[in-house]
């Protein structure tokens, strides 16, 4: 089954995706993860404030049958959440690049962004 | 080794998404959890469990054995009834849960995916261990075994046989034909709705009872249904599965099923059991209903007040309330009615309060309709 992938975006291989809003990173996971996942049921969202670094657990997305870690894609500050994905994280599997974003990270280290892959690179290893 | 479904092929085709268990290559969905499980709560669903086992049992003391390693006494269970109970081991915990049916002069024992083997052997040995003129036979490879389940579901089986479905009573069994095919029909399942068991033999006239049931019911919208919604079906409705609520060795005094000992006969495993049952002060299977956001799943901490008193043995989130949903062992102070308990998620506090099953009343339906 082909999943969209969106050109303008950056990826990474853990099926994050990454939408660079002037010094902010917009992320969510791609249109690939969600389908894995199917019906996304619950999101424990990331706390407003709390740094992070690039690896690390951002926030945790769970199914009815599995429960899946995602990763910050870039270092630094989140300064956002996607309060709506509590009441109604289905919005994820309906619409995973736009209404499902889940968090913004301000960039601390814009050189992360390098080793973020492009839509032709993670369009190969889904 | 993982054994496929003689189905498997068909599962293929209707875009199964496959899972492992117990040994078996299953569907865990075709399209997704949640819908199927709603689809059998309100209207009717097909699902594949070949993975589970099958047993004859049979010869002259077939009844005997049965009674004596189960812990119901099997003369009470006539031609054309069927039983849900537990194998004990000496010590009185419990080898698995199973149901059995009387058929004519003998009896098809239903044990759960991968019993099988350790379950026949355990009966064999105790037949000639006691001299009980009786034997069991391994046929799970001979059998697929289809259920319908689902408010629709004996509508849309009638369609399929001559049968008055009406008297096939719960828990009853017989031969039956269903379009055609010689089978097993049981008014018995996992789901807590109206719904059938077919044993089917021999496996190759599977394929086509299983298409004609999805034609049959296609009016009420039939979906065939994964293992993932059958689990949501079955902790909805507080039933066991034996892998999640007997691991590291249960009682079924512990695991709420005294209600199926008949105490009134020999039994392995009835000594223990006396004991435990005189003491009282065992930890005991206890339903829990989240207040706060958040999933339990097995293996998490129960505690009240910070201490711990229990742990998850199956946990979700529950499609019909949308609230997490929890069975797990607590100690005996901590589980009357709306005691409120903390589930430690991923190290943090989920509030549940302590309920009487099922989770999800027979009256779900009709109060979902009414609220609309």
């Amino acid at each position: 089954m082909s999943t969209k992938v969106k050109e303008d975006l950056k990826y990474t291989d853990t099926h994050e995706w990454v939408r660079i809003k002037g010094d902010l990173a917009q992320i969510g996971i791609t249109d690939h993860a969600q389908s894995e996942l199917t019906d996304i049921v619950f999101v424990e969202l990331p706390n407003v404030g709390e740094e992070i670094k690039k690896g690390e657990e951002l926030c945790v997305v769970e199914s009815v049958k599995s429960v899946s870690e995602i990763y910050a894609p870039v270092s630094g500050r989140i300064t956002n959440v996607n309060k709506k994905l509590e009441e109604t994280p289905e919005v994820i599997n309906e619409s995973p690049y736009d209404d499902g974003w889940i968090a913004e990270i301000e960039i601390k280290d814009k050189s992360e962004l390098d080793s973020l892959l492009d839509a032709e690179a993670y369009k190969r290893i889904i | 080794m993982v054994l496929k479904s003689p189905l498997h092929k068909v599962h293929e085709k209707m875009g199964a998404k496959f899972t492992e268990f117990a040994g078996h290559m299953m569907p865990l969905y075709y399209k997704s959890i949640k819908e199927e499980h709603l689809t059998v709560r309100k209207s009717v669903g097909l699902f594949d469990v070949s993975h589970m086992s099958n047993l004859w049992i049979t010869g002259k003391e077939a009844e005997k054995l049965i009674s004596f390693t189960t812990v119901e006494d099997a003369s009470r269970i006539k031609d054309g009834m069927s039983q849900y109970t537990v194998i004990l081991r000496e010590d009185g915990t419990v080898i698995d849960d199973t149901i059995f049916m009387h058929l004519g002069d003998k009896y098809m024992m239903i044990p759960n995916a991968g019993m099988n083997k350790i379950v026949n052997e355990w009966l064999n040995e105790q037949a000639e261990k006691h001299d009980i003129c009786a034997s069991a036979e391994d046929v799970s490879r001979d059998y697929v075994i289809l259920a319908v389940q689902g408010p629709k579901s004996r509508d849309t089986l009638q369609k399929l046989t001559n049968v008055d479905l009406k008297t096939v009573g719960f828990f009853q069994c017989r031969y039956i034909d269903i379009a055609g095919v010689n089978c097993i029909i049981s008014h018995t399942g996992y789901t807590g709705e109206l719904g059938f068991e077919l044993q089917v033999s021999p496996t190759a006239l599977a394929e086509d009872l299983f298409y004609k049931i999805l034609d049959a019911g296609e009016e009420y919208g039939i979906q065939p249904i994964g293992l993932g919604a059958r689990d949501t079906l079955r902790l909805e409705k507080g039933f066991i599965l034996a892998g999640n609520e007997f691991e590291g060795g249960r009682t079924p005094l512990e695991a709420t099923l005294g209600w199926t000992i008949n105490w009134d006969h020999e039994f392995i495993g009835k000594k223990p059991l006396l004991r435990q049952k005189e003491k009282g002060d065992y930890e005991r299977l206890t339903c829990l209903l989240c207040i706060d956001r958040g999933i339990p799943r097995h293996g998490c901490e129960i505690q009240k007040d910070g201490k711990k008193v229990g742990r998850v043995t199956s946990g979700t989130l529950s499609p019909c309330l949308n609230k997490g949903i929890a069975m797990g062992y607590c100690q005996p102070d901590y589980r009357e009615k709306d005691t409120v308990l903390d589930i430690i998620i991923r190290g943090k506090p989920v509030k549940a309060k302590v309920v009487k099953p099922p989770f999800v009343s027979k009256d779900w339906l009709k109060t979902k309709l009414g609220n609309i």
